[in-house]
């Protein structure tokens, strides 16, 4: 799984993306418990940060599994 | 209602500028013959982020889900407000003041549905649609730097790029930008660089003083005999006014008691109990006039020079005690290689000392840095697992020694890859240093130095110094020109060379010596290098006396 980091996410993460091999398909909070386990700092921006897999927001539903592209999306700015 | 949900739709996101003109006509060949309403909307950046003034903002996308999600938000949005076609651009990267960061052109039956798209798509966007403001550029960042940025092309993956001194150094310094200052003590401020001007108070010096021990007296009193009626020490503030025959003993230093005096030398006159007569007519006046130093209001220092001992003690008599200065950069600084051990230990055979980490901590002594050190494995993926990810987010400036080339176990490119570094280039024609590395994320910039100690010293002088000083805000180093002092014995090379060598000043004459050096693991010139000697493509050899460019190590200056 392809977990990607965007603006001030990149700078909490330290990087842009980082590969994730879950053993199983996850859910949205499976998902942040394994992301703030990794990078605790993550934590302080679970609140503001939408999740995304495969390009589109994830609701409650998602299941992310080993080969979705997954992206943290924090308050975007554009315009 | 479906059958309006069938609209054109263009959606492009780029780097580079959005064209002054696009017309509608040639977009959308199937509308043409409904079209009865074109409405543009230009999103424009002002030169106000935050309250503060800015020259540039910086854009980030997804593009991937952008796309999509742009896509879906005017769909969405034409089912209620049903036009005929729709192009959107959305520019990334630096967009410098005045220009346009996104760019809307909506066709449609009738202007109502046109204008309510336009405005709910806008308020969509800045909901929904992952771009980012990564970041403002302040005002002090040039136009020209904003101008050369957003025209950089952008590198294919994985293609070694090759630069030339100059294209790289000019890389490097359009690629950082100055970090935002801070207001700190004096005390905490020495090696940083000072980022307002800082004018006089009052003027300097702040009345009229004398400049000997002696007598002031009346600068037009042109009697023999003087009566003594007043002493003034360096430290008093006595005003009076002078009578003609009247004197008064004043100290080096001392403010004088009124205008229109004149100081005699205590050596000119012959003095009797308060009584002076003077012995010799002397010319000048033996004072300091009142902001003969500098005036107030005058700017006594300018933004962008870095403090050193003097410099804090001139702000010091300003009263200047909480300067605007650069932040203490924080750097990280790997090494790597297996071959590479501790300085204190024997090398066995292949192995050898660590001599880059001490060499970069102490070339960062005078750049007021918080430095964390480390050494990497040479295996990427046991290097990865050692990295502090949350250190490395942190730091300004990474700096990785060793594994800059192309071999297989060179992973400094794909490490700094990983950690979100786009790599501007990958090599430089230079020698020695060819293999550097530069990337960017951001504001934060990254190297990769060659792992060789001369090419580690080489390189750091000419781009990581160049780094450090554009994030401290400070006016890079650059290429002076100076003499050879003694020939220079080369092999012709088709890159241009950086040769170490020793700087010494002959009656008023830069002189240069060139320094003894035959491969780039040469380590016995670097404690007399001072200076870097740059010589042409090409060039075997050149006489003493010829004319060259080379750049002064200030770090080594001292030495």
């Amino acid at each position: 799984m392809r977990v990607l980091f965007f603006a001030q996410l990149k700078d909490v993460a330290g990087c842009a993306e980082m590969e994730l091999a879950p053993a199983s398909p996850l859910n949205g909070e499976q998902l942040w418990k394994i992301l703030t386990e990794k990078i605790p700092a993550l934590a302080d921006h679970k609140k503001n940060t939408r999740l995304a897999c495969n390009w589109e927001y994830a609701d409650e539903q998602t299941v992310f599994s080993g080969s979705d592209e997954v992206a943290l999306i924090p308050p975007v700015s554009g315009g | 209602m479906k059958l309006f949900c069938r609209m054109e739709i263009e959606i492009q996101l780029t780097k580079g500028p959005i064209a002054e003109k696009i017309s509608p006509p040639q977009w959308w060949p199937s509308a043409k013959t409904a079209l009865g309403a074109w409405i543009e909307f230009r999103g424009l950046v002002r030169d106000e982020e935050n309250g503060g003034t800015i020259s540039a903002l910086e854009y980030e996308a997804y593009p991937e889900m952008a796309a999509r999600e742009i896509r879906r938000l005017i769909q969405d949005i034409s089912t209620r407000h049903p036009c005929l076609a729709a192009k959107v651009i959305h520019r990334v990267g630096i967009i410098p003041v005045g220009e346009t960061a996104i760019y809307l052109g909506v066709a449609a039956r009738h202007r109502a549905e046109a204008i309510a798209l336009t405005g709910e798509f806008m308020d969509g966007l800045k909901r929904d649609v992952p771009i980012w403001k990564r970041r403002a550029l302040p005002i002090d960042f040039v136009g020209d730097e904003v101008t050369s940025l957003t025209s950089k092309k952008s590198e294919t993956p994985h293609v070694v790029s090759y630069k030339s001194l100059d294209e790289a150094i000019s890389e490097i310094s359009s690629s950082c930008q100055p970090l935002p200052p801070v207001r700190v003590p004096l005390e905490e401020s020495f090696g940083r660089v000072l980022r307002e001007t800082v004018c006089a108070p009052e003027d300097l010096p702040p009345n009229d003083r004398s400049t000997r021990d002696g007598y002031a007296i009346l600068a037009d009193d042109a009697s023999d005999n003087f009566q003594i009626v007043d002493t003034i020490h360096a430290a008093d503030w006595k005003p009076r006014l002078l009578r003609r025959g009247e004197a008064v003993r004043v100290a080096t230093g001392a403010a004088l008691p009124c205008d229109g005096v004149r100081v005699v030398m205590q050596e000119h006159v012959e003095r009797n109990g308060d009584k002076i007569k003077i012995t010799k007519l002397e010319s000048g006046s033996s004072l300091r006039k009142r902001g003969e130093d500098v005036k107030a209001g005058q700017p006594l220092m300018k933004s962008g020079v870095r403090l050193d001992a003097g410099k804090l003690a001139l702000l010091a008599t300003a009263g200047c005690t909480q300067p605007l200065v650069s932040p203490r950069l924080r750097v990280a600084h790997f090494t790597t290689g297996d071959e590479i051990i501790p300085p204190d230990q024997t090398p066995e055979p292949g192995q050898i000392r660590d001599s880059n980490s001490i060499l970069i901590r102490g070339l960062l002594q005078n750049f007021s840095c918080d430095l964390d050190q480390k050494h990497l494995p040479e295996n990427f993926e046991a290097a990865w697992a050692q990295l502090d990810l949350n250190r490395i987010a942190a730091a300004d400036l990474i700096l990785i020694s060793g594994g800059a080339s192309v071999g297989d176990k060179d992973f400094t490119r794909p490490l700094l890859e990983r950690l979100g570094f786009e790599t501007a280039f990958s090599q430089v024609n230079v020698r020695p240093g060819k293999p550097l590395i530069f990337g960017v994320n951001g504001s934060r910039v990254a190297f990769g130095l060659p792992g060789n100690p001369l090419s580690h010293f080489v390189c750091f002088h000419f781009a990581v110094a160049t780094a450090l000083a554009k994030l401290t805000g400070e006016i890079a180093p650059k290429f002076m020109r100076g003499r050879l002092a003694t020939k220079l014995d080369d092999k012709p090379c088709p890159r241009e060379t950086l040769w170490p060598a020793r700087l010494e000043f002959l009656n008023g004459e830069i002189n240069l010596h060139p320094l003894k050096w035959s491969s780039s693991g040469d380590v016995t010139c670097f404690a007399a290098a001072n200076a870097l000697i740059r010589v042409p493509v090409n060039c075997a050899e050149l006489e003493a006396g010829a004319e060259l460019e080379f750049l002064p190590l200030r770090s080594m200056m001292g030495s």
